[in-house]
């Protein structure tokens, strides 16, 4: 039985990486930014899974914590990348304005 | 025999997640635009996980491992939404051209997403400086 439930996962686990290395392409190619945010995401959920693969088959139990603190630290990622992305735009939006105002200025 | 019927009822949700997460990389391959590929991204993050820790649980059992993966899901199934929901108010923000990449229903709301202020302090001095420097320039021309 155990050897069964070694190929299964440890077949799993090679389709894992197979899609892991997807995300990697994607995120490496992805246009926007926006893109690449998202590829980053999924390859943090697909590294879970691979994790709590790993802690049945090796019968470690607490690689499950590593597992969830994985999990926070990926939606931190996903939080701060944005709130950066979007903070930096409006700082160049604003200060492109104030350009464009003092130009207008200039020629009256 | 019970060993089997938990062997088979986790290789069967081991493979419908195995699916669930082929077609959601297949998905961020195919669709062409960022905001649709939420979409496609979405499925890995809530039915994927799913299934696969769920056939893992069944396999190892009533353990405090277990509970925990059972508390992964939970995680995710929380903060994934919000994640698309922060991922696609970026992609709305910083996309200049967004007209041309989807159809935009309010246009006053992604309007306010790009102009709305920050932070306090920053933004309180500058427009001051600017005023000043506008003041300077016009007593220059006045003197010339």
């Amino acid at each position: 039985m155990t050897e069964a439930y070694s190929v299964l996962y440890i077949s799993a686990l090679v389709i894992i990486g197979a899609l892991l290395l997807a995300c990697l392409v994607r995120a490496i190619r992805g246009p926007r930014i926006a893109d690449r945010v998202i590829a980053v995401n999924m390859m943090g959920t697909l590294v879970v899974i691979a994790i709590c693969i790993l802690s049945f088959l090796m019968g470690e139990g607490w690689l499950t914590d590593i597992a969830m603190i994985y999990t926070m630290l990926s939606f931190l990622a996903v939080v701060l990348l944005t709130k950066v992305y979007m903070g930096i735009y409006r700082e160049k939006r604003r200060q492109r304005e104030l350009a464009q105002e003092k130009e207008g200025n200039g020629h009256a | 025999m019970l060993d089997v019927i938990r062997f088979i009822l986790s290789a069967a949700l081991t493979a419908t997640g195995l699916f669930c997460l082929l077609s959601g990389v297949v998905g961020v391959y195919r669709f062409r635009y960022a905001l649709n590929r939420v979409h496609a991204a979405a499925l890995i993050d809530t039915v994927g996980i799913l299934l696969m820790l769920l056939g893992v649980i069944i396999a190892t059992g009533f353990t405090v491992a277990s509970g925990k993966m059972l508390v992964v899901i939970a995680f995710l199934w929380l903060t994934s939404p919000v994640s698309g929901h922060l991922i696609g108010r970026m992609e709305v923000t910083i996309n200049d051209e967004l007209e041309k990449d989807a159809e935009v229903m309010n246009r006053a709301y992604v309007q306010h997403e790009k102009t709305v202020e920050t932070s306090g302090s920053a933004d309180a001095a500058e427009p001051a400086e600017a005023e000043e420097n506008m003041e300077k320039e016009e007593k220059e021309e006045a003197h010339e």
